[in-house]
């Protein structure tokens, strides 16, 4: 993420969640935080706690976050945000939290006749790979809960839409056939039946490695009672390389689009 | 292959309860924006170091990030760290650390490290890697904290040993690991029950070890990977004992160890420069010095009474107020003070009284004012620091005093006044936890510690990475003192100055004077001759020289075989 990336994120971050941008200069900006962004973010649960005791007039905090520190002029004095900085990851992580579940109408403005929207269920994952390393996979799935259509990149096309979280005047929804129990079962399937093509020479790799030191252990151990520090061994070895993958979702939920929309 | 594969099944029963409930459902922008964070945080590729792009504003060098990538990819994380000193071993550690922490691969970390490092290891976790890295000062801390920095005498001891067996750790690290050579230790035998799924075992001084300590150390971190115990006592029995001499040895232990030497790294280091400079006492002092050169103070030739003799002349070479100090001190202790002072101390008192000017400090401010630049002055005494400091402002210098017992914001606050206002620092102790000054590259040694590593310790101080002049040393001694037989018979022949950073550092270690300051003592204050003093003090001089050839030829040898 560049600085100005960061920047431009930030601010919508803000903005989304109805704090005041007091001041927007190159190189830094200044934000009044609302009472919930504050109690999320300045880490002071003593204060809140005794203003709601005491009822006094809620004071919530400014802050002067520099994203550029040799544009920002040199008697600001606010928090240099980069990436890999604790503000941003805990930012990060606030806007995760307040983001889990969507639901979503497309808005066709089609006039006045009547449009049905077809039910989606849409899925953000990530895929981690991790043996003694790891990486990771973005993927973002929709499953057509009438059809039973699998669509990649949903998210993307999403985005491209003109979407509402109301519905829309003369727009409708259809049932979906499938309940999104069975919706969420389909999709996991799917990912794990795409995972099978995957190029697994990392696992192999990694469980080689494992198998390697464990017959060292042996070794070490040939000349001496295998005792608890044998075990003890035995399962860090198993944590260190054991190959495995696990998916997580990041968010999602529930879409209703137009027919022709994907 | 068949591959564990786990589905988060949490998220499927948030999503049903919206479903019920009809909400409340979430922003579109910072749904699309939560999309966008994840995407960044991905990291697509096995290979390669993330860490980097996360601390914009550290500047590692190159040795130490091939360090750090080599330990994550080829050695999978188990790995003694064993650069020689000064090259940034905790760089290193904390730049693998904090790139399992990215990769989300390492969460519970337990730091073992000397007592007086645990803050340093805090402070630089924290400050140069954003690691909320923790010093275990409460007992809760090992349960609510990540990353936890301790010393394993305390980790090792009850209620805190059950608690830590308890703990899910994903990586251990132990700074001073050479610490670990005897697995028959408790020290040892703490940190081999403990299980490393990734560990890092920190020391400057792994391959001088004989082979059985490599051998424990190496078990510790990878059992197994040089055979058994009793294999390897057949294997290398009496016929080896350094590690150099094993070809195969070598290479089995360099797959689990990274050793990063000065030559190879291609930093320019700078230059030391050394200027002794002699000073004559006044009168006055000479008098003083002399009459504490007699001054018995028990009546009984004692060892303690040798060593306060020479400790009242270390402190006459320095100032009146050091040996005006402990001679106060002497005075509370005493069961009859009344008497004491009158037949002992008035005579003393008096010589005090007299001195009008302290010759080194007057030498001091002379060249202070002919560098014209940043300087740090060292003296072993506190009250030859206050006095320094007195008599430079009466000429209207300012300086900043510095002392091993500052908590570390006061160092941090100290180092930048002295970096940013103040041009002369006084400090009394340059130990393990002291600050970094390389902005600073004169040094003046106001009086000399009987201990080479103190002031190894001192120098390294200033010559460090990061230097950029040639550091100049200015070591004050007093003729026909005791300082001047230090600096002249031992310091100057092991030529202890020219040094390179660390250097010293092995060759002690590798004799085994660990109580040098107690021996120089014992040399100064109980040879019956001056001439029994010099033969003494040369034995220990070709000693220290004897280990330098060694370790010469052990290099070159290195060298020429891989």
């Amino acid at each position: 993420m560049q600085q100005a990336e960061i920047h431009n994120y930030l601010q919508r971050y803000f903005q989304s969640n109805d704090c005041q941008i007091l001041e927007d200069k190159p190189g830094y900006f200044m934000v009044h935080l609302t009472i919930d962004q504050d109690k999320l973010l300045m880490n002071r649960p003593f204060y809140w706690h005794y203003l709601e005791k005491t009822g006094g007039e809620p004071n919530p905090a400014k802050l002067t976050i520099i994203t550029d520190p040799d544009r920002a002029p040199d008697d600001i004095k606010g928090e240099f945000i980069h990436f890999g900085s604790p503000r941003l990851r805990q930012i990060f992580e606030a806007n995760k939290q307040l983001a889990s579940y969507i639901r979503l109408f497309e808005d066709k403005s089609a006039g006045m006749t009547q449009n049905p929207l077809y039910p989606w269920l849409g899925l953000n994952v990530k895929v981690s790979f991790q043996c003694n390393r790891k990486k990771d996979v973005f993927l973002s799935l929709g499953l057509n809960l009438i059809s039973g259509q699998i669509q990649e990149e949903f998210h993307d096309k999403v985005t491209a839409l003109n979407v509402t979280p109301k519905i829309p005047d003369y727009s409708f929804t259809l049932s979906p056939l499938i309940m999104p129990k069975s919706g969420m079962l389909r999709l996991d399937r799917h990912i794990r039946s795409s995972l099978a093509f995957e190029d697994h020479t990392w696992a192999e790799e990694a469980y080689t490695r494992w198998q390697n030191d464990l017959q060292l252990l042996e070794t070490f151990y040939e000349d001496q009672e295998k005792g608890e520090s044998y075990e003890t061994e035995k399962e860090a070895l198993r944590e260190q390389y054991e190959p495995r993958i696990s998916i997580r979702v990041i968010n999602g939920g529930l879409f209703y689009l137009s027919e022709t929309a994907i | 292959m068949k591959i564990n594969v786990d589905f988060d099944s949490q998220w499927e029963e948030g999503l049903l309860q919206k479903i019920q409930n009809d909400g409340p459902w979430d922003n579109w922008e910072l749904f699309k924006l939560a999309v966008n964070v994840e995407k960044h945080m991905v990291v697509p590729d096995f290979e390669g170091l993330q860490a980097p792009k996360h601390l914009p504003q550290l500047k590692p060098l190159p040795h130490q990030l091939e360090a750090a990538r080599e330990v994550v990819e080829n050695m999978h994380g188990k790995a003694i760290l064993g650069d020689e000193v000064g090259l940034g071993k905790t760089i290193e550690a904390g730049l693998i650390l904090k790139e399992y922490m990215i990769r989300g691969l390492v969460k519970k970390v337990l730091i073992l490290v000397p007592a007086s490092l645990v803050s340093q290891w805090a402070y630089e976790l924290n400050s140069k890697f954003h690691i909320p890295a923790v010093p275990q000062r409460k007992e809760y801390v090992w349960e609510a904290c990540d990353v936890v920095i301790s010393s394993i005498d305390t980790a090792k001891k009850q209620p805190h040993r059950d608690i830590i067996y308890k703990q899910q750790y994903d990586l251990i690290i132990v700074d001073e690991a050479h610490k670990l050579k005897n697995n028959k230790t408790k020290n040892y035998e703490f940190v081999q029950s403990l299980k490393k799924k990734f560990c890092l075992l920190l020391t400057a001084t792994p391959i001088q070890n004989r082979v059985d300590e490599i051998f424990h150390l190496v078990s510790l971190l990878k059992p197994g990977h040089l055979g058994n115990a009793s294999l390897f006592a057949e294997k290398f029995k009496g016929k080896k004992r350094n590690m150099n001499e094993d070809q195969r040895l070598k290479e089995l232990v360099n797959k689990v160890m990274i050793r990063n030497r000065r030559a190879d790294t291609g930093i320019e280091w700078t230059k030391r420069h050394v200027e002794t400079i002699l000073i004559d006492f006044t009168e006055e002092e000479q008098q003083l010095y002399n009459a504490v050169s007699a001054f018995k103070p028990h009546n009984s030739d004692s060892i303690g009474s040798a060593f306060s003799t020479l400790t009242l002349q270390r402190e006459a070479c320095s100032s009146r107020e050091a040996v005006y100090y402990t001679l106060k001190k002497m005075l509370q202790k005493t069961e009859n003070p009344e008497v004491f002072y009158e037949t002992k101390l008035k005579p003393l008192f008096s010589l005090i009284d007299a001195i009008q000017v302290n010759s080194k400090a007057e030498k001091a401010l002379e060249l202070i004012k002919k560098i014209d630049d940043k300087v740090i002055i060292f003296t072993e005494y506190r009250a030859s620091q206050m006095y320094l400091q007195w008599f430079l402002k009466q000429e209207g210098i300012s300086s900043v005093p510095f002392r091993g017992g500052f908590k570390r914001g006061k160092k941090d606050w100290m180092k930048d006044l002295f970096e940013k206002q103040f041009q002369v620092l006084i400090a009394t102790e340059a130990g393990g936890e002291g600050i970094n000054l390389q902005f600073c590259h004169h040094l003046i040694n106001f009086d000399l510690p009987w201990n080479p590593m103190r002031l190894e310790q001192r120098i390294g101080r200033v010559h460090r990475l990061g230097q950029e002049h040639d550091v100049m040393i200015y070591n004050f001694a007093t003729k026909g003192t005791v300082e001047e037989h230090i600096l002249k018979l031992l310091y100057e022949k092991i030529q202890l100055f020219e040094r390179v950073v660390g250097e010293l550092d092995d060759i002690l270690t590798r004799l085994d004077i660990g109580k040098i300051e107690e021996y120089l003592v014992d040399v100064v204050g109980h040879s019956r001759t001056e001439g029994e003093m010099k033969i003494k003090m040369e034995n220990l001089a070709s000693m220290i020289s004897f280990a330098q050839d060694i370790k010469k030829g052990e290099m070159d040898a290195a060298s020429g075989n891989s």
